[in-house]
């Protein structure tokens, strides 16, 4: 074994065999040897297992955009280590091509990115880049506009800008979804968006999720949206990770969530609520349907 | 990354440099511009470092981001010095070059020339970023637009020229920014710009620059909308925010400044006719 080979099996850590994403002591700092040196990123440690959905919630500024983007490369790692799907980015020259393939990232009002004369082409720019031949292409991209509910024979030969804002973020998200991702991130994905299409991007989500096993890493300001959706909640606070824990338990510390700016989701509140009077649900109740459910089978438990 | 480039970058501070009148930093300035092509001889460009230094000393932004100015463009001034060498003649008929070669002749004078056509361009960038170093890009219009307002007898427009150069400053970082943010969203879907031939390269950046173009203007309708609906109107009776006024800093800057150069004019005047302190002119 050369020192080489010693040294890099001391700083390599093993990566759970179930990991999708895996960051150790990552650190980053924007414009470092400047006098407008930055520390956005200070030791996080973070695992994402494959087919969860994490959301990842924090301050502006806190640096989850910062974080997100080193999942793709588009940010290299300046120290620590990361592993994304078995490839180390902390590697000097990861295959970025099949790194970006299988993470498809969707960044903050994906709409301005925009910029073929159709939908169509639009959506197979990416599959264009990864060597998809044409065929197929059509095919997927056919596939991609359907599941984010678009009509794709009255849409597809349409000028992506003359499209509502609505029908813009969807033909974005469907440009990332064609290329079949086996990890979605996504930047503030519902944020400048009606209730109604907030509520549709996330079925969208839930169900890549739930049917497919996409793994999901989601950046929300919406504590409503994530503690109802995600199976973990992870939050940011200047550069670190502060918490890392399912969403009933990071909501019941009411307190230190509204210490950090952040707001208490409404249904948490109320279960926060039920509990102080001695009403104790299941964690997994989250949902206005599912406390109902529980609230009225726990009533028609005789009482003992 | 795109956004390295320091760009009339403000260092944020409080020192003297700092709380001087916009105006007169520009008048300054430009009298330093105008100043340093009077400058002759080693001996009085050691004079202008020494007076440089103390300016930059005082303003408190560090030497390294003056210099990182002069780094962008070093190369050309370099280059600029080069060819001088190559054009220049001796300083007296008489003089013999120092090196010859067919039709190419290089004389001592000649690089004694081109030293300090180097040394005068690079001070001009100096001079110019500790402008743009202690300014804000906002108290660097008012000041143009103060300074400009005598040509509203003419009938310019002076108020309009200072919002359109406020507009372009405060335009840049975003763009810049918008820039850069598109250039990684194409680059999430795999596109390339680092491979592949000229055409390939050129096409590579349709997706950057069309989704740039329409971000652009949208911003630009937004602006306008934003100014029509506050009732903006030009020129009229508008007034500032801030009042500039002069204080007991501009004065004491102006007479140093003033000084320093009404010395290095009379040197330059007296050029010859100091033959004892040959040194002065060396
Ligand atoms: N390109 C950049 N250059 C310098 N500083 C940056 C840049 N991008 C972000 N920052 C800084 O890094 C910190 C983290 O930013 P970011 O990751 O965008 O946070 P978030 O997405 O949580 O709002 C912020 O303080 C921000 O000002
Ligand atoms: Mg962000």
């Amino acid at each position: 074994m050369s020192r080489a080979d010693k040294v890099k099996a001391v700083v390599t850590p093993d990566v759970p065999q179930n990991a999708a994403i895996f960051a150790q002591d990552l650190n980053f700092v924007y414009n470092a040897k400047s006098n407008f040196a930055k520390q956005a990123l200070s030791h996080i440690d973070l695992t994402v297992n494959k087919g969860e959905f994490v959301a990842i919630v924090g301050h502006t500024g806190s640096g989850k955009t910062t974080f997100v983007q080193h999942l793709n490369a588009l940010i290299r790692v300046q120290s620590g280590y990361l592993n994304v799907l078995g490839a180390d980015l902390s590697a000097r020259k990861p295959d970025l091509k099949a790194l970006r393939r299988q993470v498809g990232m969707v960044f903050q009002y994906p709409e301005y990115q925009l910029f073929a004369d159709t939908v169509l082409e639009d959506v197979c720019f990416g599959l264009k880049n990864f060597g998809v031949d044409k065929d197929q292409r059509e095919q997927m991209a056919q596939d991609a506009l359907q599941l984010v509910g678009l009509d794709f024979d009255q849409i597809k030969s349409k000028s992506p800008f003359d499209l509502s804002g609505g029908e813009k973020r969807r033909v974005a998200l469907a440009g990332v979804l064609a290329m079949k991702p086996q990890i979605l991130v996504m930047d503030e994905p519902t944020a400048g968006l009606d209730p109604q299409g907030k509520a549709e991007v996330l079925s969208l989500v839930r169900s890549l999720n739930q049917q497919q096993g996409v793994t999901v890493l989601m950046v929300s300001h919406d504590m409503n949206e994530v503690y109802e959706n995600a199976d973990r909640v992870v939050v940011f606070r200047n550069g670190e990770v502060a918490f890392d824990m399912p969403p009933r338990q990071l909501f019941r510390n009411e307190a230190e969530i509204e210490a950090m700016n952040l707001e208490v989701p409404a249904m948490a509140a109320f279960c926060n609520e039920l509990e102080r009077h001695g009403v104790v649900l299941p964690d997994s109740c989250r949902t206005v349907d599912e406390v109902f459910a529980a609230v009225k089978a726990l009533r028609e438990v005789p009482n003992a | 990354m795109l956004r390295d480039v320091t760009f009339g970058q403000y260092y944020p501070g409080n020192s003297f440099v700092h709380r001087m009148d916009a105006r007169i930093k520009l008048v300054l300035t430009l009298l330093f511009m105008v100043g340093i092509f009077f400058v002759q001889s080693f001996a009085v460009f050691g004079f202008v470092t020494v007076f440089l230094l103390a300016v930059i000393f005082i303003s408190q932004v560090p030497l390294r981001s003056v210099l990182r100015s002069v780094k962008g463009i070093v190369v050309l001034l370099v280059l600029t010095a080069v060819l001088n060498v190559f054009f220049a003649k001796g300083a007296t008929p008489a003089e013999q070059p120092l090196w010859s070669w067919w039709k190419i002749e290089i004389y001592a004078n000649g690089l004694k020339q081109a030293a300090k056509i180097f040394l005068r361009l690079v001070y001009l960038v100096i001079g110019s970023s500790v402008l743009t170093l202690t300014t804000t890009p906002v108290d660097l219009t008012h000041a143009v637009e103060s300074l400009l307002k005598p040509l509203r007898v003419i009938k310019f427009p002076v108020h309009e020229f200072a919002l359109i150069m406020s507009l372009t400053l405060s335009f840049i970082p975003s763009l810049i920014e918008e820039t850069d943010r598109i250039i990684r969203a194409q680059k999430a879907r795999g596109a390339d710009f680092d491979t592949g031939g000229l055409i390939k390269r050129a096409k590579a950046f349709v997706p950057i620059l069309i989704p740039l173009l329409v971000g652009g203007f949208r911003r630009a309708e937004e602006l306008a909308n934003a100014m029509n609906s506050r009732c903006y109107e030009g020129a009229t009776k508008r007034t500032c925010m801030r009042v500039m006024k002069l204080g007991w800093r501009d004065y004491v800057a102006a007479f140093v400044t003033v000084a320093f150069f009404a010395g290095i004019f009379v040197l330059y005047a007296m050029r010859g006719s100091w033959g004892g302190v040959t040194w002065l002119y060396f």
